[in-house]
């Protein structure tokens, strides 16, 4: 299953997040040698997360993240203990995952 | 009737959750898909704002969990996954990391959003020793950024 694993926490205003994505994360060049298919690549291409509706981060990726690619980011705002931030990502091939975590 | 509306309601529901980014903030795979595909840094960098001057203050990167042969070049074990760390106090609109050590430039993009803190962390892969480039674009139009060296005992690409 592929998904995303979202841990939060809020300290002195600011929420700091630090979400894993379950993804193989293959490159064009560890794709050729497996498969001889360049194509075969697949990683992820975009990651987003939103808090109570709002979108507080968004990244555009490619495939040097390491596998399973643990990224770590801050927001603030009108955010308070127990809000859930969402987190999906999509791969190159169209695939979509989802994770979310109570902000502690 | 009612059935009928449900269900086309809950599909388009469902359409609207398999893209929840690209209505609401830039995906740059789709915006500019030719950073993604430069070989050399300052094409991508070029491909990604047009322009490849940049002032070298106000960003700050660190490779994390790394040894300092000196004070410049920092020595990854395993380049499976380098952690980087970096953070800006520029008020910054985009944010795009780059390296010149893999086939392709691009490691990532961020759109920065209005409760963005921009302090950032990822783990990157590099295949040979290289640089890395972290670019701020602040609201201001100009390009900020921070670069450093790495040497990689082990690639990452061959995994």
């Amino acid at each position: 299953m592929a998904g995303i694993k979202v841990k939060a926490k809020l300290k002195s205003g600011v929420v700091k997040v630090k979400a894993m994505a379950k993804h193989n994360m293959t490159t064009y060049n560890q794709a050729e040698k497996k498969t001889g298919n360049k194509d075969d690549a697949n990683f992820i291409t975009h990651i987003s997360a939103t808090c109570n509706g709002e979108n507080v981060f968004d990244m555009s990726t490619s495939q040097f993240l390491s596998k399973n690619p643990i990224v770590k980011f801050k927001f603030k705002g009108d955010f308070k203990k127990g809000d859930k931030v969402l987190m999906s990502f999509e791969d190159r091939k169209g695939k979509t995952g989802k994770g979310k975590g109570k902000i502690k | 009737m009612q059935r009928r509306q449900f269900l086309s309601l809950t599909l388009g529901a469902l359409a609207l959750s398999v893209v929840p980014a690209s209505v609401r903030a830039e995906d740059f795979r789709k915006s500019k898909p030719t950073v993604w595909s430069a070989h050399k840094m300052d094409d991508a960098i070029q491909a990604m704002f047009g322009t490849t001057t940049t002032i070298e203050k106000g960003v700050k990167l660190k490779a994390a969990n790394v040894s300092f042969d000196s004070a410049t070049v920092a020595t990854a074990a395993n380049g499976g996954a380098i952690p980087l760390e970096f953070s800006t106090k520029i008020d910054a609109k985009t944010i795009a990391v780059f390296q010149d050590a893999n086939p392709e430039a691009a490691v990532c993009a961020y759109s920065v959003t209005k409760y963005s803190v921009n302090e950032y962390s990822i783990k990157i892969k590099m295949g040979n020793p290289g640089t890395v480039k972290v670019i701020v674009e602040g609201t201001d139009g100009k390009l900020y950024s921070a670069t450093q060296k790495l040497n990689v005992a082990k690639g990452g690409c061959e995994g």
